[in-house]
């Protein structure tokens, strides 16, 4: 935006190209490789016993990374593609994620269902949810548009980039959130009770938002008026599930000490404020004038960003600290958090205010290249914007990988963390003992 | 923990875990599989019974279109609101969209809708615009596509080709299905009360503000005195092509056939300026300007007169008069008619409207390098193996003689 000549006469660097990689990076090779570290430390836990296989887990990491995310990004900047956005793979690259889904189903979940579903905590339902239902809904996203044409395609490929987020995504952020908090406060959750009230209405209404990315187009309008009220109560559901996770974080305080359960909480705040967000956008008279504009470019990178990904770097860095031959670099990711926080809210306010701009103009006669002049201020701010961000992840880079080996563990002994007084839930408590064990 | 509501609560889990998958087969159903047998449906009812495919070429280039990400800036779906109605034209119907797969709907759009991008700038317009888009429009953000190209505008690989064969297939199939396409489609939807659909039906097809038009229909101008204004617009717009002082040499319009006219050889009647800036010019990459206000479009033709440059012309002995004027009634009514005002009877047999002279008036300078080269990518030929040179002059300044200045008011 800032410099569109960059690299024009390079297919593979060109901006539609590197787009297809930045979306499928974010989704696959960032979320997804940080999502399956964090099982490793996660699933063992709360089953009480370890993972299927070691050799299964170097396949799927081989598999993920070697064939899934190098040749996915070669091939897309090659021009080897599908045109649909958070699809972006070919199909070959497709089923090869679905083998892996499958291998990771087979590592993580068994343990699960040995143990007794009825003695399950909230995180372990999350995380069957979600690698169970993503297996059902990727090829949905991915294969169906391939094969069903025009405006019935763009409905399944709406159900899918709200599936990518609500069964994917979402599902292992809050697995996560919902895994930091108690090990890291060592308190129960405030309610089990809302914490499954709020797993079943998120499953339930999330695979129902899918329209709302494409109102007032030719997609039945009741498909339409329906995504968009399953869109409100979620935002009602979202604000449930986070109330039901502040109340378990109270006695941290705002800015709590333990750097884990630091990223997990400025999680569930952006969650908070992306979801009610959602639910406003997807309103028709508000979606009218923000849709196509940098509002809903603001709204996913609060999504993938501020929610997803700082629930992701707060599990590394929990699962982290537990290492004891890790390295850890305490005042690196001090400094990732401050980071990631500022770019975040940076970019957000600034693609917000970027999209009241461009749709109020486009509601005027304004030519249309009035609203790209109108925007360039704000692309400027964007672009500082990211490469604060930038820094913050290469920040958590080294904080992960330099410093003492072991400092996290000491920083984790010492007590650190926001409660003095060790009260652990039962569950966790037997889990715990187990590793320890 | 009695044995009972263990097992009752295995049954509730049992019973959660089974909604769950119904869940996810409902949205499936009701967001998927439902619409899409409304809009097979809606399709077939009101699409047309042999829609044009795609062409090979396009059917490549829409291939082009998807591997460079073009749907993440531009999407294809004019909504069922007023505002798109206004910008883009009519919203897409189902059956529209039948030949997509997979679709190119997208999700932003930092450049405009091309879901009617089909017809609304010519060929070396897109070439140029892909290979260089800041050449033909200043403030564009589009990255240049320059590996469709070997090296130059005027090189376009095959790839560019497909591209913008595809481009100009969009939004076809339905202007090509026309009025009575129209007429069976609002037929076969049988919808008077479903105010969404109705939509689609109201309204220009394609709305594009820069579409040029072959009518020369256009409001006057509002009288605006404020050259600086008129300069600034100028700059902005025009100057890619034709030029910063004018002289129809600008970047931009380096590759463009016919090429920019050169402004400072011309005078141009208000009348013929408010119906360039309204229509375009049909067949020429010159766009129209309705998007713009009337008092800018007035602006710029004020800025646009400001840069004819007055030159000292030949005097010419009567005997010349005469035989300018034979010689045009005798080489050139058939296209510019008798009074000059461009409406020969050949006229609408061309893909280009031939000039008015009532409405402009060369200088007889320009005039003869017209006549003597021609004016590539029109039909207008060089005259030098008909005429002499003494026609060539007589008939340069006879042309001239047509112009009506600021008394033409009203379109011919």
């Amino acid at each position: 935006m800032i410099l569109p000549d960059l690299g024009r006469d390079v297919a593979w660097l060109s901006w539609g190209r590197l787009r297809y990689a930045h979306t499928q990076g974010i989704l696959l090779g960032w979320l997804g490789n940080a999502f399956l570290a964090f099982l490793y430390h996660g699933v063992p836990i709360l089953t009480g016993r370890p993972v299927t296989s070691r050799k299964l887990g170097l396949w799927l990491f081989g598999i993920w990374n070697c064939a899934i995310m190098a040749p996915g990004w070669i091939l897309v900047l090659a021009g080897i593609s599908q045109p649909l956005e958070w699809a972006e793979f070919p199909l070959v690259v497709d089923a090869l994620v679905m083998l892996a889904l499958g291998l990771a189903a087979v590592q993580f979940l068994p343990g699960f269902f040995a143990r007794g579903v009825e003695s399950l905590y909230v995180s372990s339902w999350y995380i069957i949810g979600a690698l169970v239902f993503t297996l059902f809904a990727y090829p949905m996203g991915n294969l169906v548009p391939e094969f069903v044409a025009g405006a019935s395609g763009a409905a399944f490929s709406g159900l899918w980039i709200h599936d990518a987020i609500g069964l994917f995504v979402t599902p292992l952020a809050l697995a996560i959130i919902y895994f930091v908090i108690p090990a890291s406060t060592r308190r129960p959750v405030y309610s089990h009770f809302l914490s499954m009230l709020g797993f079943w209405l998120l499953f339930f209404l999330y695979p129902l938002n899918g329209t709302h990315h494409y109102i007032f187009s030719v997609i039945p309008m009741p498909a339409q008026v329906g995504a968009v009220a399953a869109s409100a109560l979620l935002g009602v559901t979202v604000v449930i599930v986070v109330t039901n996770l502040f109340l378990s974080m109270r006695g941290a305080g705002w800015l709590p000490r333990d750097p884990g359960l630091r990223f997990v909480a400025a999680s569930t705040l952006f969650y908070l404020v992306v979801s009610v967000q959602g639910a406003l956008q997807a309103q028709m008279a508000v979606n009218q004038t923000v849709h196509f504009t940098d509002w809903v470019v603001g709204h996913s990178h609060m999504a993938m960003l501020g929610f997803a990904s700082f629930a992701a770097a707060g599990g590394l860095v929990h699962a982290w600290q537990r290492i004891a031959w890790a390295r850890y670099n305490a005042r690196a990711i001090r400094w990732a958090f401050w980071l990631l926080v500022v770019g975040m809210v940076t970019m957000f306010v600034d693609l917000t205010a970027a999209g009241v701009v461009q749709g109020l103009m486009w509601q005027t006669a304004a030519p249309w290249i009035d609203s790209i002049v109108a925007t360039r201020p704000f692309w400027l701010v964007r672009t500082v914007s990211g490469l604060i961000l930038a820094a913050g992840f290469v920040s958590l880079l080294l904080g992960l990988t330099t410093g003492p080996v072991g400092a996290g563990r000491r920083e984790v002994d010492r007590g650190d963390g926001s409660e003095p007084q060790p009260v652990v839930t039962p569950r966790l408590a037997s889990a715990a003992a187990m590793e320890a064990s | 923990m009695t044995d009972r509501p263990q097992r009752a609560l295995r049954m509730s889990y049992i019973v959660a875990s089974v909604a769950g998958v119904v869940f996810f087969a409902m949205s499936v159903g009701l967001l998927g599989l439902w619409p899409k047998r409304v809009l097979d449906a809606q399709a077939k009812a009101m699409g047309p019974e042999y829609a044009l495919p795609l062409s090979d070429s396009a059917r490549r280039g829409r291939h082009v279109y998807s591997r460079e990400g073009c749907a993440y800036c531009h999407t294809q779906q004019v909504r069922y609101l007023h505002a798109d109605m206004a910008r883009f034209g009519a919203p897409v119907l189902a059956w529209e969209t039948r030949p997509d797969t997979p679709h190119l709907w997208g999700t932003r759009r930092i450049g405009p809708d091309l879901a009617r991008a089909g017809g609304t700038r010519p060929q070396d317009w897109q070439f140029a615009h892909l290979f260089s888009p800041r050449a033909m429009v200043p403030d564009s953000v589009m990255p240049p596509y320059r590996a469709l190209f070997d090296g130059a505008p005027r090189r376009p690989r095959q790839e560019a080709r497909d591209l913008v064969a595809y481009l100009e297939s969009l939004g076809r199939a339905r202007e090509l299905d026309g009025p009575d396409g129209e007429k069976r489609a609002r037929e076969g939807c049988n919808c008077p009360d479903d105010a969404m659909t109705q939509m689609a039906f109201g309204g220009t097809l394609n709305a594009h503000p820069a579409r040029a038009r072959r009518s020369h229909e256009a409001a006057s101008l509002p009288l605006v005195n404020d050259l600086p204004r008129g300069q600034r617009l100028f700059a902005r717009h025009c100057a890619t092509c034709h030029g910063a002082d004018g002289a129809g040499d600008g970047v931009g319009g380096a590759t463009l056939r016919p090429r920019p006219r050169n402004l400072t050889e011309h005078e141009y009647s208000t009348a013929r300026l408010a119906d360039v800036l309204w229509n375009g010019v049909f067949g020429a990459a010159m766009p129209a300007w309705r998007d713009h206000s009337p008092e800018d479009r007035a602006a710029m033709a004020q800025a646009v007169r400001a840069l004819a440059v007055p030159q000292q012309e030949p005097n010419l002995p009567p005997h010349m008069a005469e035989l300018g004027a034979r010689t045009y009634a005798a080489n050139c009514v058939q296209c510019h008619g008798v009074r000059g005002d461009g409406d020969g009877p050949a006229a609408a047999e061309l893909p280009m409207a031939p000039v008015s002279f009532r409405r402009q008036r060369p200088s007889v300078a320009h005039a003869i390098e017209v006549l003597r080269n021609g004016i590539d990518g029109t039909s207008m030929a060089p005259w030098t193996s008909r005429l002499t040179d003494a026609e060539l002059l007589a008939v340069a300044d006879y042309v001239r003689g047509f112009y009506a200045g600021a008394l033409e008011t009203s379109p011919p």
